[in-house]
C-alpha cells in the first residue's frame, strides 16, 4: 500500500503541470451474403426490413413529417443484424459476427430492462442468483440463448474472483 | 553561480512538463519491461490452459475473457511458434499484406504482441500503421464542448468543423443534464455543415446507451476497458458487463468503439508490476473479445503517464498499432493536453499525422482550449491553420481541409438559425437572435451572451420526460423549413435500421454512402499504393487562404 501512495504521489507530481418485438419474417435469403453484398441497404436493400414490417423504401422523410412513421419503425431487425453478421464473417471478422448475433438476440429486451440486466452485470451488484435468474429471463421469455448463458458464465465467473453482492 | 545557458532553458515550455525515470517493479514504464510475461499458450481440447506463463487456474478476470474469446484459436500454436522477430519483420515488409499480417497478429497473445511491436523503432512502427490501418483513406474526429454548455455555440462550431473536413465529432457536458441539448446540437450543427457526420456525446455509460436509443446521437465511444482486474473493478465494470453493453448498441443499430490507453493502470497505483503497453494490450485484447468493431486508444486521457517516461510516446505508437494487428478501426487519440512545449505537442501527433489512423484524434478540440471540456486537447481550434499548413508542407491527407472565413460564418450563422428553429418548435427556452449573432461569428464561448441555465435545465429533463426522439428533431427541423437538415438527421436514423455503418471504421460520405474496412479496405502493400491522394483533393490541400497565386502578381 505503501508503494501504492508514492506511485499516486508521483502521479500527482508528474501531471500537476499539466420495445418492439423483432419482425417475425424469415430471412429470405438462403444463401449467406458476403463482402461482395455490402452495404446491404445499397447493394441489396429488398432484404432489409424494419422492427414494425417496412420495407427500406418505405422508410421516407415524408413519412416521418405527415406523422405516419413512428420510432418503432426505425428499429434495426434479428434478421438484419444476422445479414451484418454474415458480410462481418465474410470480411474475416468472425468475433465480431458473435456480437452483431448476440446484439440481435437482444432486441426484443426493452430499453429500461436493458439498462438493468447492464447494470446487474457490474460488479459487486448482484448475487450469483440473481445473474441466473437474468440469464434464465433472457433465454425464457426472450429467446437469447447466447446472451443468456454469457450472463450465467459472468455470474460463475464473478463467484471466482469474488465480485458478487457481498 | 548558474549558467546563463542553463537558466534560460529551465524556463522554456519543454522544462515545465514533468518526467521520470523508468520504476518498473511497480510498472513505471511504458513497454519492454523485464518484468512483462514470457509469451505462452497451450491448447488442450479446444480450451486454452495456459497464457503467457500463467495456468488456467490462476486466470484473473482478463485472462479467462481473453482466451476464451479474443485469440483464433485454430493457427494459435503456429502463430506463437513464429519468432515475434519475424512477425515484427513481416508488419514492415512491403511483400507481405495486411491480411496475411493479420493471420498472426489475430492468434497470439497479448504478451507475444508486445514483443512483437517491442522489436519496432518508431518509424518501423508508423510503416506498420500505414500498413495496418483497416480503412483505406484516414480520417478525423473532433471535440465540440464549451464551458457554458452553449447549445448555439456548439451547432457553429459543429458546422464549421464539418466544413473543415471533420468525419466524425464528439461533445460532452459541463453540467450533466444539458446532456440532452448538447447531443442535439451537435448532431444538427455537425449536418449543417456536411452531411452524413457521426456524432456522440460522451456521458455516464448507462446515460449514453439511453441518449443513443432515443435517436440522438449515432455511436458511442466512452466504453472504457482496462488492462488489470483491479482497475476494471474501479471503473465500475468488468469484461462481461462491457461486452453485454457492446450488444445492447447494436442492438438498437448504434456503431460504438471500446475505449482503452497506456498508463491509465498505473496512474491507479494498480499495474501489477506490468508496463504500460502490456497492460493496453490485454485492453485490446478484451476489445477483441468483446467483438467490438474498434478502439479509441493511444493514451487517451492519461497521456502525461507514458509522455513522463523513456520511450512512452513510441509506445502511444506502438499502442495504436496493435489495435491495427488486431484488425480494429482505431481512434487514435491526440485528443489531451500533455505538454507545455508545442514542439513537443506536435512531435507526440506525428506517428498518426504521417501514416494516418482511422480517426487520427479522437478528438481534436473544435474549440479555443479553454473551452475544451476534456480538459483540453493536444491541437484546438486555435492550430487549424498549422494543421492543413502541415498538411501541404507534407503531403499528407491528415483529415482537414483548407476553409475560407465567407463558407465558414455561412455554416455558423445557419447552424445557429437551425438550432434556434428547432428550439422554437420544440417549445424549448428561446434563442434569440442577439445569440445567432454571436454564435455565427464566436471563436469561444467567451463571446458568447449567458443563457437561463436553470430554466435550460428544466427543459432539457422535460424533453427526455416527454419522449422526444430523433424523429421529431427531423419533424421539427422540417417544420421549421431547415428541409435539407431534417433529411440529413433522418438519413442518420435510417442508417440505424440498415446496420451498414455497423462495421469496421465506418464513416458516411455526404450521399450517406457509408465507408467502411469492408468496402474500402487499406491495401498498402509499398510505394503508389494503398490510400493516394487524388489530384482533386491535393488542389484543395494546396490551396490555403494566405497563399499568393504567382499568375495574379503584377
Amino acid at each position: 500500500m505503501d508503494q501504492e501512495l508514492l506511485v499516486r504521489q508521483i502521479m500527482q507530481e508528474v501531471l500537476k503541470n499539466m420495445n418492439v418485438q423483432s419482425s417475425s419474417a424469415a430471412c429470405e435469403c438462403a444463401d449467406k451474403v458476403t463482402v461482395a453484398d455490402y452495404p446491404i441497404g445499397e447493394n441489396k436493400p429488398e432484404l432489409i426490413k424494419s422492427a414494425s414490417g417496412k420495407a427500406l423504401d418505405e422508410l421516407t422523410l415524408e413519412g416521418v413529417v405527415n406523422g405516419t412513421l413512428s420510432a418503432k419503425d426505425f428499429r434495426i431487425t434479428k434478421e438484419t443484424l444476422e445479414l451484418q453478421a454474415q458480410v462481418a464473417e465474410s470480411a474475416g471478422r468472425g468475433f465480431f459476427a458473435v456480437n452483431l448475433r448476440r446484439a440481435g438476440e437482444l432486441i426484443p429486451v426493452p430499453d429500461a430492462r436493458l439498462l438493468e440486466i447492464y447494470n446487474a452485470l457490474r460488479p459487486y451488484r448482484s448475487t450469483k442468483a440473481e445473474l441466473y435468474a437474468i440469464g434464465d429471463e433472457l433465454i425464457n421469455e426472450y429467446g437469447a440463448v447466447v446472451s443468456g448463458n454469457f450472463v450465467k458464465e459472468a455470474a460463475d465467473i464473478y463467484e471466482k474472483r469474488n465480485r458478487l453482492k457481498k | 553561480m548558474r549558467s546563463k545557458r542553463f537558466e534560460y532553458l529551465d524556463a522554456r515550455p519543454v522544462n515545465q512538463d514533468g518526467y521520470a525515470l523508468d520504476w518498473p517493479e511497480v510498472g513505471f514504464i511504458a513497454m519492454n519491461s523485464p518484468f512483462d510475461p514470457t509469451p505462452s499458450i497451450k491448447i488442450e481440447n479446444g480450451v486454452v490452459v495456459e497464457m503467457d506463463g500463467k495456468a488456467a487456474a490462476d486466470f484473473d478476470m482478463l485472462d479467462a475473457f481473453i482466451a476464451k474469446y479474443a485469440i483464433n484459436l485454430d493457427f494459435a500454436e503456429e502463430a506463437m511458434a513464429t519468432p515475434s522477430l519475424e512477425i515484427a519483420r513481416m508488419l514492415v515488409d512491403i511483400n507481405v499484406n495486411r491480411a496475411e499480417c493479420l493471420k498472426f497478429t489475430t492468434a497470439v497473445t497479448p504478451a507475444k504482441l508486445v514483443e512483437i511491436v517491442g522489436c519496432l523503432n518508431v518509424l518501423e512502427i508508423m510503416m506498420g500503421i500505414t500498413k495496418m490501418r483497416a480503412r483505406l483513406k484516414p480520417a478525423n474526429q473532433c471535440h465540440v464542448t464549451n464551458v457554458k454548455d452553449n447549445m448555439i455555440q456548439i451547432a457553429a462550431d459543429a458546422a464549421e468543423a464539418a466544413v473543415r473536413g471533420f468525419a466524425e465529432m464528439e461533445t460532452t457536458v459541463g453540467i450533466v443534464r444539458y446532456a440532452p441539448f448538447n447531443a442535439l446540437a451537435i448532431m444538427l450543427g455537425a449536418n449543417v455543415g456536411r452531411p452524413g457526420i457521426l456524432t456522440q456525446c460522451a456521458v455516464e455509460e448507462a446515460t449514453e446507451l439511453d441518449l443513443g436509443m432515443r435517436g440522438y446521437t449515432a455511436y458511442a465511444e466512452t466504453v472504457s476497458v482496462y488492462g488489470t482486474e483491479d482497475v476494471f473493478m474501479d471503473g465500475d465494470d468488468t469484461p462481461w458487463s462491457k461486452a453485454f453493453l457492446a450488444s445492447c448498441y447494436a442492438s438498437r443499430g448504434v456503431k460504438m468503439r471500446f475505449t482503452s490507453g497506456t498508463g491509465s493502470e498505473v496512474q491507479m497505483g494498480m499495474a501489477e508490476g506490468k508496463s504500460m503497453l502490456y497492460l493496453e494490450a490485454r485492453c485490446l485484447g478484451v476489445t477483441r473479445g468483446a467483438g467490438v468493431q474498434g478502439t479509441q486508444n493511444g493514451s487517451v486521457s492519461c497521456i502525461g503517464v507514458p509522455a513522463a517516461v523513456p520511450g512512452g510516446i513510441r509506445a502511444v505508437a506502438a499502442e495504436n498499432l496493435i489495435a491495427g494487428m488486431l484488425d480494429l478501426e482505431n481512434a487514435s487519440s491526440n485528443d489531451q493536453t500533455f505538454t507545455h512545449s508545442d514542439l513537443r505537442r506536435v512531435a507526440r501527433s506525428i506517428p498518426q499525422f504521417i501514416p494516418g489512423t482511422d480517426y487520427i484524434c479522437s478528438g481534436y478540440s473544435a474549440t479555443p482550449n479553454y473551452d475544451n471540456m476534456f480538459a483540453g486537447s493536444n491541437w484546438d481550434a486555435d492550430d487549424y491553420d498549422d494543421w492543413v499548413v502541415i498538411q501541404r508542407d507534407l503531403k499528407v491527407d491528415a483529415g482537414l481541409l483548407p476553409a475560407t472565413e465567407e463558407e465558414v460564418v455561412a455554416a455558423r450563422n445557419k447552424a445557429a438559425r437551425a438550432i434556434q428553429a428547432i428550439f422554437r418548435e420544440l417549445g424549448l427556452p428561446e434563442i434569440t437572435d442577439e445569440e445567432v449573432e454571436a454564435g455565427t461569428y464566436a471563436r469561444g464561448s467567451q463571446d458568447m451572451p449567458d443563457r437561463d441555465v436553470v430554466a435550460d435545465l428544466k427543459a432539457a429533463t422535460e424533453m427526455l420526460e416527454r419522449g422526444v426522439t430523433g424523429l421529431d428533431f427531423v419533424k421539427a427541423l422540417y417544420k421549421a423549413g431547415f428541409e435539407d437538415v431534417a433529411e440529413s438527421i433522418f438519413n442518420i436514423q435510417k442508417a440505424k435500421v440498415v446496420g451498414d455503418y455497423l462495421h469496421t471504421a465506418s464513416m458516411l460520405d455526404s450521399d450517406f454512402h457509408v465507408i467502411s474496412a469492408v468496402n474500402s479496405p487499406n491495401c498498402y502493400e509499398g510505394p503508389m499504393t494503398g490510400y493516394q491522394i487524388s489530384p482533386e483533393l491535393w488542389e484543395k490541400l494546396s490551396n490555403i487562404r494566405t497563399a499568393v497565386d504567382p499568375s495574379k502578381i503584377g
